[in-house]
């Protein structure tokens, strides 16, 4: 059974570096457009995420990513620069439509931020398996019940579809219609979404006690079966990146 | 040393020793229900002991189990009354993951007992070890020891939602000896696999038995109840009717009042009453085997 | 030309390409009582869908009633074949005990009236009357169980399959589905089961079908086929307690139960 992941392996740098690097610089990548009062902060941001996916050759999966959110962009695009309240400067001419050049520059800079925010976050998501980025996050404090919670989720929603599906066997075998049109798919909804609901909240319960009995609950501090997960510079990378966040933060109260 | 306080001063040395398992006069009742799932149980098990626990449904089996874990009542709540002693610490005071270092327990059901949090077999037994706090090197021993007793080393890389049932079912045991408890109780543990899962699983039983460790076993299936246990309890409404050996059990004549029916080996046996040298019946299928073959000489 | 209830012509299924499940079954089923028995994976619950209509087989027929399964719906073929599920909470939907069981009724076509009729006569059937207006979910385990029998039964179905019907029953629950089964077979109605429980099926059944690797290894009446202790044994299955005790002290003939022997040995006593 799959587990839900974006996860995809990799050899490369940034497979090297730990999770909580990546976090870091996500926030970093995200903040410093925003706090910098010059907006070629913006463009480099972009600029250094799009190299880093370069050169950690993850660049085939981010496209996927990039080509659906760009279709919602290009309709952010023609909005503001037809319709924005403050568009005065024309720029270019389609049929009878006017495109203004204040419209397109807010367009521009909300296309940037976007690309910015999914840039850094693919780094982390395409690079990093879940189960390590939770583990990096419990050794630092958050709650190993919590960590938990997130790990299995990923895992038990997949198996769920299995008991899904005998479910909907179990009605149609009794001449329930499952097919067809919509007012039949929607009388299908409550026997089908009764007995789901009935077995997780069993399936819970029954979990709820295998996991007391295998210490859940304990007082003492929890150990970890797997070397922690140590990368050569994540020290220096943390403080460059938080310096470079104060710098950008006191460049913005100077200015 | 220090003495828990738990540790009830009456009992004299020796019974804090060969006990195991004390319980007197548990009582108890779910919360929202109105009759007592458990009525006054007291028994004693040895260290090393394999019993069985038979009766039928809602008898009080599965709350007696959960009652030597601790689960009984601090999952539940509800009303508790007398006393569990597992090697001298009592239940009542103590909490559920300090008992689980004693006594553990497997369910029923493969599937719920597989935590979901982890990738492999291997990840998936040290989840106890880790809720212990053990060292690293510790853990790898004894996830490496439990693997091969139940037999399913070969399965350490693989998804744990990608074994059969009986495979799960023997990972679920896995998970719980790494712990090493002294006692593993198991209720009806292969009723939901089939008879191959079935077979794998009552081996990896007898194995942990023969390894020393105290078996307590809630089964439908009468025969296997009377091929394994050194003592077979018989429950009916929260009560214990009677604790002892298999042959003396099942040679009782007034089993199905109980809701239980001897192995069919016995029941043959009883309708020739053809006994064995003590006067009881056989209740397996080699005994009954030569108490027949003897008879006939 | 007369046909069988259930008619299978070189059935071939797979899940998925390359691995197939069932390898060519031929086999009708119509009159005996049959119980199909084998390891996991073996390919009984396939064979079981398909016959219900779930699956659609790759290559074959499977006719039900003279109707082709290929060319039916399963909420269509619910008329002629009933499934009762191992698992109650996998269908019990519904906060009345007898809306439970008229959900089925209702679905193939039977008015409100008879629907009602039909599902009293099932509740009646496995015991459980009394408790028509009860909530199915105030009820245990066991009581659910018999709600999801009684809810296949008052479909009326010519033909009924119960998957595991003895997992996690004790001796009375065990007794109390046996006797549902007899009434049943006692109605005219094919009765099939997937099962594990050999001495139930001895005590029960009149066919057994053993699957092993998508196929029968063995099909025949259930004394016959529980004489081939060595070919059970092949494919992880055991004879039931009372054949192997009687085979062991030498008998030749295979005895199915406990009452049979007795009744046997006490024959040639007198």
């Amino acid at each position: 059974m799959k587990s839900i992941s974006l996860y995809v392996p990799g050899k490369t740098f940034i497979y090297k570096i730990d999770p909580i690097t990546k976090l870091f610089y996500i926030a970093v990548a995200i903040i410093i457009p925003i706090v910098a009062p010059a907006q070629i902060v913006s463009y480099i941001c972009l600029a250094v995420s799009l190299l880093i996916i370069l050169f950690g050759k993850i660049i085939k999966k981010v496209l996927p990513i990039i080509s659906f959110s760009a279709i919602i962009l290009v309709t952010v695009v023609i909005i503001q620069g037809l319709f924005k309240l403050d568009n005065k400067t024309p720029m270019f001419s389609i049929g009878p439509l006017t495109f203004y050049k204040e419209g397109l520059s807010y367009a521009l800079v909300i296309c940037m931020r976007v690309f910015n925010i999914l840039f850094a976050f693919s780094i982390l998501v395409l690079t990093t398996k879940p189960s390590d980025l939770i583990e990096s996050l419990v050794r630092k404090g958050l709650s190993p019940k919590i960590g938990y919670v997130l790990d299995s989720v990923l895992q038990i929603i997949p198996e769920m579809t299995a008991t899904m599906s005998t479910i909907t066997d179990a009605q149609r075998s009794r001449g329930l219609e499952t097919e067809g049109k919509l007012s039949t798919r929607i009388k299908a909804f409550f026997p089908l979404i009764g007995p789901v609901v009935m077995n997780s909240l069993v399936a819970t319960r029954e979990r709820a006690m295998a996991l007391e009995v295998r210490g859940f609950n304990s007082k003492r501090e929890k150990s970890f079966l797997n070397e922690e997960f140590k990368s050569p510079y994540s020290r220096v990378l943390q403080w460059t990146l938080t310096l470079l966040l104060i710098l950008t933060i006191l460049w913005r109260i100077l200015s | 040393m220090d003495i828990d306080p738990a540790f009830n001063l009456n009992d004299t040395l020796e019974d804090i020793i060969m006990n195991k398992i004390v319980v007197e006069n548990l009582k108890y009742r779910y919360p929202l229900t109105e009759e007592l799932a458990l009525n006054d149980i007291s028994f004693e098990v040895n260290e090393g002991e394999f019993i069985g626990i038979i009766g039928e449904n809602l008898a009080g089996k599965s709350t007696l189990c959960q009652s030597l874990v601790g689960l009984v009542p601090h999952f539940y709540g509800g009303a508790y009354g007398g006393k569990v002693l597992i090697d001298g610490m009592e239940v009542l005071k103590s909490e559920i993951s300090d008992i689980a270092l004693k006594v553990g327990m497997v369910f029923q059901n493969p599937f719920t007992q597989v935590t979901g949090s982890k990738l492999t077999v291997y990840e998936e037994i040290a989840f106890g070890l880790e809720n212990m706090g053990l060292e690293r090197s510790e853990m790898i021993e004894r996830i490496d020891y439990a693997l091969s007793l139940l037999d399913i080393y070969k399965f350490k890389d693989r998804n744990p939602f990608d074994l059969s049932g009986g495979q799960m079912q023997r990972m679920a045991i896995a998970g719980i000896i790494a712990m090493k408890p002294e006692i593993i109780v198991l209720d009806e543990p292969t009723s939901q696999l089939d008879p191959q899962g079935s077979e794998e699983v009552f081996k990896a039983i007898q194995d942990l038995s023969h390894e020393g460790i105290t078996v307590i076993m809630v089964e439908h299936k009468i025969e296997k109840i009377a091929k394994y246990s050194d003592r077979v309890m018989l429950m009916h409404k929260g009560s214990i009717v009677d604790f002892d050996t298999p042959k003396k059990i099942f040679s009782k004549d007034d089993l199905e009042k109980y809701g239980v029916i001897a192995p069919a080996f016995t029941r043959i046996c009883k309708a020739f009453d053809v006994k064995d040298d003590n006067g009881l019946y056989p209740v397996t299928l080699d005994e009954a085997y030569d108490v027949v073959v003897n008879v006939n000489e | 030309m007369l046909m069988s209830r259930i008619d299978v012509n070189n059935l071939h299924f797979s899940y998925n390409k390359g691995d197939e499940i069932l390898k060519g079954i031929s086999l009708s089923i119509d009159k005996e009582s049959t119980a199909i028995i084998g390891q996991n994976g073996a390919g009984k619950t396939t064979f079981v869908k398909l016959l219900k209509g779930l699956l659609k087989p790759d290559s074959g027929d499977i006719f039900i009633m003279g109707k082709d399964t290929k060319d039916t719906t399963a909420a269509e073929l619910a008329k002629y074949i009933g499934l009762v599920f191992q698992n109650p909470n996998d269908q019990i939907f519904k906060n009345k005990v007898l809306d439970e069981v008229m959900f089925g009724p209702l679905n193939i076509g039977q008015d409100q009236a008879k629907a009602e009729e039909s599902s009293m006569k099932a509740l009646e059937m496995v015991g459980l009357k009394d408790l028509y207006d009860k909530n199915p979910y105030d009820l245990s385990l066991s009581e659910r169980k018999l709600i999801s029998i009684a809810s296949i039964i008052a479909m009326e179905t010519e033909i009924i399959i119960f998957d595991e019907p003895t997992i996690a029953q004790d001796y009375a629950g065990k007794e109390k589905i046996k006797g549902i089964i007899r009434q049943l077979m006692a109605d005219g109605k094919l009765v099939l089961t997937i099962i594990h429980d050999m001495d139930f099926v001895a005590e029960t059944f009149e066919r057994v079908i053993v699957f092993q690797n998508g196929k029968p290894l063995l099909d025949g009446k259930t004394r016959e086929v529980y004489s081939h202790e060595d070919v059970l044994y092949s494919a992880y299955l055991e004879p039931p307690h009372v054949t192997q005790l009687c085979k062991k002290l030498g008998y030749k003939d295979t005895f199915l139960t406990v009452e049979e022997f007795i009744a046997s040995r006490r024959d040639i006593n007198h």
